[in-house]
C-alpha cells in the first residue's frame, strides 16, 4: 500500500466487500440447498447457526458490504463511460460513503431491535 | 476549456476513452469481455440484490427464518426466477471477482492455476446445488407439511 487518497481506498474497501460477498455468496448457496434434504435435514442445524447474535451482527456487515459495492461498482461504471465520472470521482466517493451511512441507519434501526430482543 | 482538456489528456494515461482504446490495454480479449461483463453484471445485480435483502431483512424478521419460510418462498414461481438470476450473475460476477483477485494475490503460477480450479470447482458444484434446489425439487407439499404442524 501506497499514501492513499481516496481512489485507493475506494479500491481497497471494494475489493474487501467484494471477496467477503463471495465468500458468503458460496455459504449462502450451500445452506439454502440444504432446504432440499427436507424439513428434518440439517437445514435446521445452519438455522441456529444464523440466528446467534454474533452471525446476525455478521449479517449486518453483510448488508453493508453489499450497499457499499453496490453503489460504488456504479461508480466505477459512470467513471468507465464519462469523462466527468472521472474527474468527480472523489466526491463520488463521498457521496457513495454518504449514501451507505444514510441507507445503513434504518437499516440499523430496523434490525438491531429485533437482534437484542432475541438474544 | 482548456483545464478540462487538460484533464482530459491526464485522464488518457491511465484510461482507455474507447472501445479499441479498452481493447489495447486489455491483457486479452476475453479480459476485456470480463471487465464488460462486470459492469453489465454489476448494473443488474444492484436492483436484484437489494431487492432480495429488502424482502429477506427488512419486509421480514430475518431472525424468523425457518423451513416454512424458505419453502414457501421456493414453490413460487416468480422466486425462482428472480432467484435463478440473481444465483446466475451473483455467482458469474462473485467468482469472477475472486479470480481477480487470486490473478492479483497468488504470484507463483503453478500455484495460481491450483488456486484457480479449486475455486472453480467449488463454485461448479455449489452452483449446481442452487439450480436444483430452485428447480429440481418441488417445495409446496414440504411447505405445506411444516406450516400445518405449526398450527396444529
Amino acid at each position: 500500500m501506497y499514501r492513499g487518497r481516496e481512489g485507493q481506498w475506494a479500491f481497497v474497501l471494494h475489493r474487501l466487500s467484494g471477496v467477503a460477498l463471495a465468500l458468503f455468496l458460496l455459504l449462502h448457496v450451500v445452506d439454502i440447498s440444504l432446504v432440499m434434504l427436507g424439513p428434518d435435514g440439517p437445514f435446521d442445524v445452519f438455522l441456529v447457526f444464523y440466528h446467534n447474535w454474533p452471525f446476525r451482527v455478521g449479517l449486518l456487515m453483510v448488508i453493508a458490504g453489499v450497499v457499499y459495492h453496490g453503489l460504488n461498482g456504479l461508480r466505477i461504471i459512470i467513471m468507465d463511460f464519462t469523462s466527468w465520472g472521472v474527474r468527480y470521482q472523489k466526491q463520488l466517493w463521498y457521496g457513495v460513503l454518504g449514501l451507505t451511512v444514510a441507507i445503513g441507519i434504518p437499516v440499523l434501526w430496523k434490525i438491531v431491535p429485533e437482534i437484542v430482543a432475541a438474544i | 476549456m482548456a483545464t478540462a482538456s487538460a484533464q482530459g489528456r491526464a485522464a488518457k494515461a491511465t484510461r482507455p476513452r474507447t472501445f479499441r482504446e479498452a481493447r489495447a490495454m486489455a491483457s486479452s480479449n476475453a479480459e476485456l469481455g470480463w471487465g464488460v461483463f462486470m459492469r453489465i453484471s454489476g448494473l443488474l445485480l444492484v436492483p436484484l440484490a437489494f431487492g432480495h435483502l429488502w424482502a429477506n431483512n427488512m419486509a421480514f424478521n430475518a431472525g424468523e427464518i425457518d423451513f416454512a419460510y424458505v419453502a414457501g418462498r421456493l414453490s413460487q414461481p416468480t422466486v425462482k426466477i428472480y432467484d435463478t438470476f440473481l444465483l446466475l450473475f451473483a455467482m458469474l460476477h462473485g467468482v469472477n471477482g475472486l479470480r481477480y483477485s487470486i490473478e492479483d494475490y497468488v504470484k507463483r503460477p503453478g500455484r495460481r492455476f491450483a488456486w484457480k480450479m479449486v475455486l472453480f470447482t467449488v463454485a461448479g458444484i455449489i452452483f449446481v446445488a442452487g439450480v436444483m434446489t430452485l428447480w429440481a425439487f418441488s417445495f409446496e407439499e414440504m411447505g405445506d407439511a411444516v406450516r400445518a404442524l405449526g398450527t396444529q
